[in-house]
């Protein structure tokens, strides 16, 4: 006989079905506060469906940017990866006549090659993730800015199957199946939550941890580009800014991914990010119906952003949070 | 018996200028229960964490059934028929019970890149039921069961693949009597199995219950092999320190009469979950101590009375009148903790001995104008530091270089220096060598002469009975039993309030 032996607070299943009931209640809540403000303009059907259309673009970075942040590293080039795979995508599509290939293949191999380099610099130089990103960011802002000849570089009619319906969605649901068996069912998904847990014992385990976390990086790339196809797709062009301007597309896929953070302990951390950008997607046109100037647009969705969070993420008595 | 398992030849380790390991020789056997002893810093864990492949050797030979093994890792060493248990956490947050079993030896489960789930929690399942421990599911979180179930979930992923040897370094200490006598069994299984356990334990009792042969080591050198039933607990203590422990071990005194003079009083503390109405006086100079088995909220108890507990309930009030609800108000009142789980709640890893000594006084250690002095740090930590005898390079020198009983005398001589009036020591001889064991049990005997107050929680019925004026038993969250102080008092007394 065993000894006695204390069964776990609560079982995954409950915590699923808890962690869902919450992520529908903020769809709902979110809906219904602009839908009663501005019920003519906002929040029908049709409306909703775009919403979701519009969310499922920085779930499909988010997802992949998830296997670097539960790692504990960041990632400060994220706008410039996006920027970057949609105008080498472009101008494999148009300029070399490779059509929908080499939008998907440039976009996808350039983010993951950038995410490759990301991994690389961080494991070599043994620098935190966020500096050498952040440096990095303003490199692949020039190669980008180059490619393009500072000129914007517009994706044909043709070419933009994936900025709509069917074929956005497609692209989307093969994305989240990929980092789903990813995450479930391979060894990177394992080594991925061992190493966020403790690297030291991951090491000790035979585990080549940096070539893990370069791998996270690529797998983060490559989702990145998927994102950069989406969202050409979608806007039909790409303009390669400097400056660090790219950063401003940081925000929506990180805040997704603090989503799939804040809910993985309810075990459904890609389910928390799909309908978290959908909330954030709500919130944003939620706004624009109203006719709220930018910066209040910002003020409030930061805010809202920080409420949520706050209340969705039950952090145990005690428990350190950095 | 006879035949040679493992040979070790000539280890050197060292760590900067520190030499752990310097030139140690020995064989251990096929069968046998060889246990390692010796006190804090004697380079036992470095040794087996040596041949585990957690570090990696400077000069030498580890020698395994004739063929010479230099494992660069935990899984090369698991390959080659070696495994460990260690004294602290060793799974993963994060990770399901079967992943943290099989982390490392994923392979056999995964097909074309693609792991099989549920063969993995299939087979994980399996062991745990053949251990006995089939209540641990293998699919769950790691994180959702407590310390002690995470120990058996390492058991498992230690001994499943049935190596030649297996190291148990200082894991006893940090379980329950039921946990212990469940590692027990298994070490006993290993050993009829034909195969080698190497233990370390600072609980001489237990290393002569459960070992054939026994190596001691000092100061990272190697001193002899005996066999266990050829020696005694003193013929021990005499060969790891290098001279005769003399004096008393515990306190020798029965029938002083205790201080009628009430420092801290507890009225029905409630620590929803935990420990429920909890009532006690602790007198002036008094040692009084809380002990139960690990789960009946003992542990709890110091944390509240220290202000540190979440949604307490009841009163903890000091002489003066004063509430103690959180730590500050408690620090501030000349009241110390020490808690069991060191290196998470006590020490800082990554800061230096001296920092961690001042950490509470630097109030005191600053000049009139809040500066910090680094000299008079120093001098402050270096004082303290020698007083528990600390095996250090010097107080710059990083708490996690230390070994796990060099890190408790760290604790100690942080409140030492800090010189409080009421000390709430949570397992303070938890993986301390004796020679040390015996200088805390005389540091507490005079500060109890010297009018300081002590609780003492421990889950060693022994020291309770050695040092304490009075024991509460605790069971199922409250006070079960109030126990006085009496030299015809054994552990049976004990036991029979706590289960």
């Amino acid at each position: 006989m065993g000894i006695e032996t204390t069964a776990p607070k609560s079982t995954m299943i409950s915590g699923k079905v808890k962690g869902y009931i919450i992520l529908i209640a903020l769809v709902v809540v979110s809906w219904a506060v602009f839908k009663v403000i501005t019920p003519n303009n906002f929040g029908s059907p049709e409306n909703m469906l775009s919403y979701l259309q519009a969310s499922l673009i920085a779930a499909t970075g988010a997802i992949g940017f998830y296997f670097v942040m539960v790692m504990g590293m960041f990632d400060f080039s994220i706008g410039a990866n996006i920027m970057l795979s949609a105008i080498v995508g472009c101008v494999l599509a148009t300029k070399l006549n490779l059509g929908y290939f080499g939008l998907v293949a440039g976009c996808i191999i350039t983010g993951a090659l950038v995410g490759l380099v990301n991994g690389s610099f961080y494991v070599k130089l043994r620098i935190p993730s966020m500096i050498v990103t952040t440096g990095l960011a303003l490199i692949y802002e020039s190669i980008a800015n180059y490619i393009a000849g500072g000129v914007v570089q517009t994706l044909p009619a043709d070419l933009r199957a994936f900025g709509q319906m069917p074929g956005d969605i497609i692209l989307a649901v093969v994305a989240f199946v990929v980092a789903y068996l990813i995450l479930n069912y391979t060894k990177i998904g394992t080594y991925t939550y061992a190493i966020g847990s403790n690297e030291f014992v991951t090491k000790n385990m035979g585990i080549n941890v940096n070539k893990y976390k370069v791998l996270a990086f690529i797998i983060s790339g490559a989702f990145l580009g998927t994102m950069a196809i989406l969202t050409i797709s979608y806007g039909s062009s790409m303009v390669a800014v400097t400056g660090m301007a790219s950063m401003s597309r940081n925000f929506v896929p990180t805040m997704g991914c603090f989503f799939g953070l804040a809910f993985r302990k309810y075990g459904i951390p890609f389910p928390a990010i799909i309908i978290g950008e959908f909330v954030i997607n709500i919130i944003f046109f939620g706004f624009i119906a109203l006719g709220a100037p930018t910066a209040i647009q910002d003020v409030i969705t930061g805010l809202a952003l920080l409420i949520i969070i706050t209340l969705t993420t039950r952090v145990n008595k005690g428990e350190i949070v950095k | 018996m006879s035949e040679v398992r493992l040979q070790i030849k000539n280890l050197c380790k060292s760590f900067g200028i520190t030499r752990a390991v310097q030139d140690v020789s020995f064989d251990i056997m096929k069968g046998e229960v060889h246990a390692l002893i010796g006190e804090n810093g004697s380079g036992k864990s470095t040794l087996t964490n040596c041949l585990t492949g957690i570090y990696s050797k400077d000069s030498g030979q580890f020698i395994l059934d004739g063929k010479e093994i230099n494992p660069r890792n935990q899984v090369e060493a698991n390959d080659e028929g070696v495994s460990i248990i260690v004294q602290e956490l060793g799974t993963l947050d994060s990770l399901t019970v079967a992943e943290n079993i099989f982390l490392g030896h994923e392979n056999k489960f995964v097909k074309f890149g693609i792991k099989n789930t549920a063969a993995m929690n299939s087979q994980a399942n399996d062991l745990l039921k053949q251990y006995g421990f089939d209540r641990i599911k293998a699919s769950e979180m790691v994180d959702s069961y407590n310390f002690e179930d995470r120990k058996l979930v390492e058991i498992v992923k230690a001994t499943y693949f049935n190596p030649k040897i297996v190291v148990v370094d200082e894991t006893t200490t940090a379980l329950s009597q039921e946990g212990r006598e469940e590692l027990y069994k298994h070490i006993n299984r290993i050993r009829e199995e034909g195969n080698t356990v190497i233990f370390i334990s600072h609980d001489l009792q237990e290393v002569l219950r459960m070992s054939d042969s026994i190596t001691v080591l000092r100061d990272g050198v190697y001193i002899d092999t005996v066999k266990s039933a050829d020696v005694n607990e003193d013929d021990l203590k005499k060969l790891m320190v290098g001279r005769e422990v003399s004096g008393s071990y515990y306190r020798a005194d029965y029938g002083e009469a205790v201080s009628d003079e009430v420092v801290l009083t507890a009225k029905g503390v409630t620590v929803p979950g935990l420990i429920q109405d909890i009532s006690f006086e602790l007198h002036k100079g008094e040692i009084l101590g809380f002990g139960g088995l690990s789960e009946s909220g003992m542990h709890e108890v110091g944390k509240a009375v220290f202000g540190a507990s979440f949604d307490r309930e009841g009163s903890v009030t000091l002489s003066d009148g004063t509430g103690i609800k959180d730590i500050p108000t408690a620090i501030a009142h000349s009241m110390a903790y020490t808690s069991k789980d060191r290196d998470n709640e006590s020490v800082v890893m990554n800061q230096g001995i001296g920092d961690n000594i001042c950490l509470p006084s630097l109030d005191s250690i600053s000049n009139k104008a809040g500066i910090l002095m680094s000299k008079k740090m120093k001098e402050f930590a270096g004082k303290h530091a020698a007083t528990m005898s600390v095996k250090m390079v010097n107080t710059d020198q990083f708490v996690s270089d230390l070994s796990g009983g060099n890190k408790q005398k760290v604790v100690l001589a942080r409140w030492i220096g800090k010189d409080s009036d009421i000390l709430v020591l949570d397992s303070p001889t938890r993986g301390i060598d004796i020679k040390v064991k015996q200088d805390i049990y005389q540091l507490m005997d005079r500060m109890r002469k010297e009018g300081k107050s002590i609780i003492m929680i421990s889950e060693e019925m022994a020291e309770l009975i050695g040092m304490c004026d009075r024991i509460l038993i605790m069971k199922d969250g409250r006070i079960n039993a109030e126990l006085m102080r009496d030299p015809n008092m054994d552990e049976n007394k004990l036991i029979e309030q706590m289960v």
